[in-house]
């Protein structure tokens, strides 16, 4: 897989790699029944997902400042 | 609460931000736009409250509890074949849901209670895997035990309210309802997880 060139699509793909990884976190969690898969589920999954949630709303943001 | 859906819908979502990780020009167009917001956004989110709440639910769970060695003691201590002993007396006869039977006493019946049992189960999560555990007979409650989490279930309850020891003497039952006077204190419903004597204790073996 290549980054693209773009800026913002660059961005974009950088945050759906991290909640590809959140996700891959969560579903493993899933399948753990240990008190230690909560923590994991919440300390790494969700910090991952809620980067790559909010990697993608400043994608958003900063795309529209470089169209104006 | 079965993991499947959830498992599924985290491998559609996976697949759905693949698209956009190997094809970002998809979101050039309007329908890309839509389906960015949807697999970056609102699927994640999606995720991770569902994910969110089985995990809560799950932390609920006997076996969850028992999971750790620290508690085993505490799992043979409610198969006693001794109706004196409280927990496992309430465990065998299903005066608690069998499957949720630690969280349904040591929660706290109160605002934020299972809040409260969560902050304290990440400390013991801590104390497993950074600390020292105590040995299981030295294991105590952080509070004496509240009478607040028996008379959520037993208040009102005939057997509770007319059961003859509980009569015995007038002021028992309003000290009791008052929290001045145990229900596991001495004389009473004292025995409730003997952990030290469990290699002497007769287990049952009925169907669980």
């Amino acid at each position: 897989m290549k980054l693209s060139a773009n800026r913002l699509e660059r961005r974009l793909q950088v945050s759906g790699i991290l909640l590809i990884l959140g996700l891959l976190v969560e579903a493993t969690c899933l399948l753990w029944t240990r008190p230690i898969a909560f923590v994991v589920f919440l300390c790494v999954g969700g910090l991952l997902l809620v980067l790559g949630v909010l990697l993608y709303l400043f994608s958003l943001v900063s795309g529209n400042q470089q169209e104006r | 609460m079965s993991s499947t859906p959830l498992l599924l819908l985290i491998a559609v979502s996976a697949v759905l931000i693949g698209v956009i990780v190997f094809r970002p020009g998809v979101t050039a167009t309007a329908g890309g736009k839509m389906l960015a917001f949807f697999v970056l956004f609102l699927l994640p989110l999606v995720c991770l409250g569902i994910g969110t709440t089985y995990h809560i639910d799950n932390s609920k769970r006997t076996e969850f509890c028992l999971s750790c060695h620290e508690m085993e003691p505490f799992g043979k201590s409610l198969l006693v074949d001794d109706p004196a002993h409280l927990a496992a007396a309430h465990y065998q006869n299903h005066r608690i849901p069998a499957g949720e039977a630690c969280y349904t006493c040591h929660t706290t019946y109160a605002m934020f209670g299972g809040f409260r049992a969560k902050m304290q189960g990440l400390k013991h999560v801590y104390v497993h895997y950074l600390g020292t555990p105590p040995a299981p007979e030295a294991i105590r409650l952080y509070d004496p035990y509240n009478n607040r989490e028996c008379l959520h279930c037993h208040l009102g309850a005939r057997s509770f309210e007319e059961g003859a020891v509980h009569n015995a003497d007038p002021d028992l039952l309003p000290a009791v309802k008052a929290n001045k006077v145990s229900c596991v204190s001495s004389g009473c419903h004292e025995v409730v997880h003997d952990v030290a004597s469990l290699k002497n204790a007769k287990f049952w073996k009925g169907a669980l």
